[in-house]
């Protein structure tokens, strides 16, 4: 049998995700070792990555399945199944300005240019996008850009350098997505799994 | 130093080679079935009801009207219907083979903006049977590459009729079926909760999504949207189903919902196991460019990179000094290159270098590599004189 190949995202994320997929009955084995990319079991193999590159390698099939952030997701715009919101990992994309700004916004920074650019459209403001890779509150604090959008976790960031969230554009938690062709050919392992997770999910 | 512009490439050997015989393989399968042979002009005059309108090349003609390069073959068949056989009677076969271009990069594995495709149009006839004969072609198409088929069907239709039924409003129309795609539950939840519908219909609406699997599931969908209208589109889906006499490598999916496409009935998509992108797509689109039309597109490109890469020596299997006694062997297919320098000494050590395996002069087949073994191109010979 084929191993089903899961693509997941390093950091805080990793270690939650392990253990909801092994609530769900998988087996994993998540080697001690800092520097490994990919983790085998006996019917599992996990790839560790950014999780921004986790939509890519589900997309084009390299992995069958992954655990992805919903901003992240809606970010690549790539096209793949996301049958179970995995209820962690909550978070949510906002537009934020410093306190009190009232002057009209000509640029706004963010690390999700696709997801700002949506958004800026559909409010119908043709302010121009600056992607910038990290604490893009910083560009707001300087005047690089009227305004940004990022992702809140507690909003204390926010109020210790006079930000404030003027909008909340979505809210966001950890997707599991699913590869389009592994979903209907690994059928036999991946349904059961995501009954499974949508139970887990909801408890 | 010239650059290749991006998202278009160069083909060398061995590609090139293999590119032409899959062709090849593909089209005389079709030739079998009466699928006529055509191509249409690369140039095509702009308007902007093409369904590829702002994704292609346009160019401005010296007389100021605006061109385009061809961007899709659906709509340039439709266009060959309309002009060159408006009555003909039906049914019409045609397939195609040739390059489209797009000014966007392809959103896809090769992320190209020149491709290949080829692909079938059956023409003038709506029923479960011109809907088998396509799907059991991409079937056998996948099979004729040499890879294991499964056929994916599902029907737009349906998840129409129960936005209807549902009276979903327009405006939430695409994100819903967007999310039923992409069996985005969460969305989906979310997007049901903000319109009044029934209990039954919220029930059917937010179970679609799982509605996939094998023909089975008919049953199970059945129970779940008991409707006349939405019996019929099952009911079709059915009726294809029974054209064939084994059904196992084909799939269903009720939650096919992308409605950006031309589709109005039946669609599919082949897949192969160990590869995660679709290798063909088709469906029925009646009364969209033509009254009655379905057809599929095989991206070449997509096709190649889900078989594995050929090794194939790319070099002539013997050198000779002279046509005359060359042409037996390459009357049975063996490459034989003609050396182009008349002094021996200085043919054999180009052939050891390039790798060629034989010298063959008026005195016979000399071997030049311990590889060489003469006896396939004896018995090849003997096989051809006899």
């Amino acid at each position: 049998m084929h191993k089903l190949i899961l693509a997941l995202p390093k950091g805080r994320v990793l270690k939650e995700s392990v253990t909801l997929l092994e609530k769900a009955g998988l087996s994993l084995a998540l080697s001690e070792d800092d520097r490994a990319l990919t983790h085998d079991s006996a019917d599992v193999r996990i790839l560790v990555m950014r999780n921004a590159d986790v939509p890519t390698y589900v997309e084009l099939g390299v992995a069958d399945a992954g655990i992805v952030g919903k901003d992240v997701l809606l970010e690549s715009g790539k096209t793949i199944y996301e049958p179970v919101d995995l209820n962690i990992s909550h978070c949510r994309m906002s537009f934020i300005r410093q306190v009190g700004a009232k002057l009209e916004v000509r640029r706004v920074a963010s690390k999700f240019p696709k997801v700002t650019q949506d958004y800026l459209r559909k409010m119908g403001s043709s302010a121009e996008v600056i992607k910038l890779s990290g604490n893009v509150e910083l560009a707001c604090l300087t005047g690089l850009a009227d305004a940004v959008v990022d992702i809140v976790q507690t909003g204390s960031t926010l109020k210790a350098n006079q930000l404030e969230e003027v909008e909340v554009i979505f809210h966001s938690s950890a997707r599991f997505v699913v590869n389009r062709a592994a979903l209907k050919l690994k059928a036999e392992r991946l349904r059961p799994l995501i009954e499974t997770l949508r139970i887990l999910a909801n408890t | 130093m010239f650059a290749a512009p991006e998202g278009t490439r160069f083909v060398l050997p061995p590609e090139a080679r293999q590119r032409a015989q899959l062709v090849e393989k593909l089209q005389r399968l079709y030739d079998t079935w009466g699928y006529a042979r055509v191509d249409t002009p690369m140039l095509e005059p702009y308007t902007p009801k093409h369904p590829r309108a702002e994704q292609s090349f346009k160019l401005s003609d010296r007389d100021s009207g605006v061109l385009s390069l061809r961007s899709d073959f659906t709509t340039a068949l439709s266009a060959l219907v309309e002009t060159h056989f408006p009555n003909e009677q039906a049914p019409m076969r045609f397939q195609y083979e040739g390059h489209l271009l797009l000014a966007i990069k392809n959103p896809d594995l090769a992320r190209t903006r020149e491709f290949t495709q080829l692909g079938l149009e059956l023409i003038g006839v709506s029923n479960a049977r011109a809907d088998a004969e396509l799907i059991h072609l991409a079937r056998e198409s996948v099979r004729a590459v040499g890879l294991t088929p499964r056929v994916e069907l599902g029907n737009p239709g349906y998840v129409q009729v129960l936005f209807d039924l549902a009276e979903i409003p327009e405006v939430l129309q695409e994100s819903l079926a967007d999310a039923i795609d992409r069996k985005d539950e969460a969305t989906l939840e979310n997007l049901l909760h903000s319109v009044e519908i029934s209990s039954e219909l919220y029930r059917a609406l937010k179970t679609i999504p799982d509605l996939y699997g094998n023909v089975q599931i008919l049953e199970e969908a059945k129970k779940l949207t008991p409707w006349p209208e939405a019996r019929a589109k099952l009911e079709r889906i059915e009726a294809v189903l029974a054209e064939f006499e084994d059904d196992s490598e084909l799939l269903i999916d009720l939650g096919m919902a992308r409605r950006l496409s031309y589709y109005t009935g039946i669609t599919f998509r082949a897949y192969t196991f160990d590869f995660g992108q679709p290798l063909l797509g088709g469906g029925r689109y009646d009364g969209v460019l033509l009254p009655y039309a379905a057809g599929f597109g095989i991206g070449l490109e997509r096709l190649l990179s889900a078989l594995p890469q050929k090794g194939e020596r790319m070099v002539a299997e013997v050198i000779t000094l002279d046509d005359i006694p060359a042409r037996a062997l390459r009357q049975a297919g063996v490459w034989v290159e003609r050396a182009l320098s008349t002094d021996l000494a200085e043919v054999k050590a180009y052939a050891k270098s390039k790798g060629i395996l034989y010298l063959l002069t008026d005195k016979g087949l000399e071997p030049l590599s311990e590889k060489a073994v003469p006896e396939r191109l004896e018995n090849l010979l003997e096989a051809k004189g006899a």
